[in-house]
């Protein structure tokens, strides 16, 4: 199937004290209509910067960036409007994300009017999206303001807002980490059934593998800018191929009490990577690491079907 | 139910109040806990139950609003509330010490950290300069820092080395007491792995206790050896961590172990707890949680239910606990909390 979303060979780089620091490297990848896909790594690994690229909020300095076959890497100003309807960001933060002065119905016309809705459809568009959110009956919250709602209810109304131009694409970054823990479930559980009633294409950025896992089938970890695996979210979990995912699996936080105290597979803190160079930039960190990893910056490579890795060690490294 | 052999710190009816200009808020309300000496006890709840501010309260550093209003602290069988504020800050450092949620607020970001180390050492403790200089060095060693990043400024430090920094900076006088104030929130799973770690190395090495305030049941289930958990400015269970987890009798307990995700658990159905926390302003007339609870009956609506024992060491505040084998398993149909669309969404 051809992707909704192609990305090949992104590259962000920022020009600080001089010095060149690149916040994604060779970045490639492809999502599916209707397929949900996440990225995760600690910050500072350049997801967010991934999400904004592909979202166009910034423009790349390498690669290219298609949606639905047509190039959008360099498109600016009204010519990313169309691109704009069609995908949506919801924020991370309900508690800034609307205008503290608009009611609910104001901040959910506006994205109707932006995008040239026409304004006859704009009462039932709103009253759906409400109904879809779980904000009802819609009459009772229309003329609130967001002082008046709940950390919850504020996120409902950014995904309503997100939803309302009828995107194919929803790119959601750490979409419940301002949320408390007992709304978060409902959050993620509207997100799944608004993708999958309305079949949309989503990409989530956590550094939350169990977040991810519960809303996303295809993974992609990100370390140092670079993406050091993908592959099915169950899978990679299961048997994490690259040293880094092994040990990001490892740190997930589980409420059980049976669990593995033991030390985590990894060396040292991020403070030790190496930011230039050839190399794999996990060397530094990795138990495996051996001679050829500070010489040859490895390439993704296929390790099992729909997985890939970047890493000279053969196999998953016991 | 007698507490715990040795208990280090003993609330009884603890109440704290906010004053604000809609009235007295009760942040936290006649609570009663028992934290035993030489483990981790977890503080765990959302935000706005009052687990911050019963941390605030235990170490005298209440903000200017917030009052004591009612109860008393034994700590080491000492009544901290009848202690002079003079008495009080001996205490703090010495005998009780805290670590904040970000380092930044424990750390000077203009000072060198041995110049923060030597100021407690030296200051509070009473040590010599060359003493000081050792014991500073000893105590990053501890944590897990070369002592020679003392030189360091704290902007100089990764977010986990800042935390690690502080953790030394609690630990510098020996305290029997280490109340930390969601210590690891802020910083990504790994290093978050890495200064629990460190938190509970210490904790057994030096035989501390501990409080570990925190959100997350996953960091309870890491790191402590008992929980009490916080709702609305009460305990409502506590216990040792293996018996709540595994056999939660509160209901609010049961939907919090099911409203996240675990990451090695494919195809579960996360359950979300449908409304919000009451105010505090005007909570209900009975349980706390009633208006959420999906088990709630006119007794739970009308009545405050006790905290009473249910089994060895195992306290819960909740009129249905003799049924709790039964809930455990309606609480894990998402239907049984879906029950109650008559709520306020969350």
């Amino acid at each position: 199937m051809t992707a909704l979303l192609q990305a090949t060979g992104l590259e962000k780089s920022f020009v600080s004290r001089g010095r060149t620091v690149h916040a994604v490297a060779d970045v490639s990848l492809a999502l599916r209509p209707g397929e949900a896909l996440g990225i995760v790594g600690e910050s500072g690994c350049g997801k967010t910067t991934t999400a904004r690229l592909l979202l166009r909020l910034e423009e790349p300095s390498v690669g290219r960036i298609s949606f639905d076959g047509a190039d959008i890497t360099h498109l600016r100003g009204r010519a990313l409007l169309p691109y704009r309807a069609r995908a949506q960001l919801v924020f991370q933060n309900p508690f800034d994300a609307l205008n503290p002065r608009f009611t609910i119905r104001r901040s959910l016309t506006e994205p109707l009017r932006n995008f040239g809705v026409p304004e006859a459809e704009h009462a039932a568009r709103i009253d759906a999206v409400l109904h879809r959110v779980r904000l009802t009956p819609p009459a009772a919250w229309l003329e609130r303001r967001p002082h008046e709602l709940s950390g919850g209810q504020l996120q409902r109304v950014v995904l309503a807002r997100a939803l309302i131009p009828g995107p194919t694409l929803i790119v959601a970054d750490e979409p419940v980490s301002m949320l408390d823990v007992s709304v978060r479930a409902g959050i993620l559980n509207l997100l799944r059934d608004a993708r999958d009633s309305l079949g949309l294409a989503a990409l989530y950025i956590s550094h939350d593998l169990a977040l991810i896992r519960y809303v996303c089938e295809r993974t992609i970890v990100m370390y140092l800018g670079r993406i050091v695996e993908e592959g099915p979210t169950a899978e990679l979990i299961a048997s994490p191929a690259h040293p880094y995912t092994r040990a990001l699996v490892a740190a997930v936080p589980v409420a059980r009490v049976d669990q593995d105290r033991g030390p985590l597979p990894i060396r040292g803190s991020l403070a030790d990577a190496p930011t230039q160079g050839p190399g794999c930039p996990f060397r530094e960190r990795c138990p495996h690491a051996f001679a050829r990893c500070t010489t040859d910056t490895p390439a993704l490579r296929p390790i099992a079907p729909g997985r890939t890795a970047a890493c000279h060690l053969d196999g998953v490294p016991g | 139910m007698s507490p715990p052999a040795t208990s280090i710190l003993e609330i009884r009816g603890l109440t704290v109040d906010y004053v604000t200009s809609v009235g007295p808020v009760r942040a936290v309300d006649a609570l009663d806990l028992s934290v035993p000496a030489g483990s981790i006890t977890s503080l765990v709840g959302e935000s706005g139950c009052g687990k911050s501010t019963l941390g605030r309260a235990l170490m005298g550093v209440l903000p200017d609003r917030g009052r004591i209003t009612a109860g008393e602290v034994l700590f080491e069988g000492q009544d901290l509330q009848r202690l002079s504020p003079r008495a009080r800050r001996d205490i703090r450092w010495r005998r009780m010490s805290f670590i904040p949620q970000t380092a930044m607020n424990a750390l000077d970001p203009v000072q060198r950290l041995s110049a923060q180390m030597q100021e407690v050492l030296i200051e509070r403790g009473g040590l010599k300069r060359a003493e000081a200089a050792a014991r500073a060095a000893e105590l990053f060693r501890l944590v897990g820092l070369e002592p020679a990043r003392l030189a360091a400024y704290p902007h100089q430090f990764s977010g986990g080395m800042r935390q690690r920094a502080s953790i030394a900076l609690a630990l510098a006088l020996s305290p029997t007491l280490v109340i930390a104030d969601e210590p690891v929130t802020a910083l990504d799973v790994i290093v978050q792995r890495q200064v629990l770690d460190v938190l509970r190395e210490m904790q057994a090495r030096l035989g501390l206790s501990m409080i570990l305030i925190t959100h997350d049941m996953a960091v309870v289930a890491y790191a402590s050896d008992r929980v009490a958990v916080m709702y609305a400015g009460q305990v409502v269970e506590a216990g040792p961590v293996a018996e709540v987890l595994e056999r939660p009798l509160h209901p609010y307990t049961m939907g919090l172990t099911h409203a996240f995700p675990d990451v090695h658990a494919s195809d579960m159905a996360l359950v979300p707890i449908e409304g919000s926390p009451p105010s505090l302003l005007h909570p209900p007339p009975g349980c706390r949680f009633a208006p959420r609870c999906p088990f709630a009956d006119a007794r739970c609506m009308a009545e405050p239910p006790p905290m009473r024992p249910f089994g060895p060491d195992h306290l819960v505040a909740c009129w249905h606990a003799e049924d709790a084998a039964d809930l455990r398993t309606r609480a894990a149909e998402p239907a049984t909390w879906l029950a109650a669309t008559w709520l306020p969404i969350a």
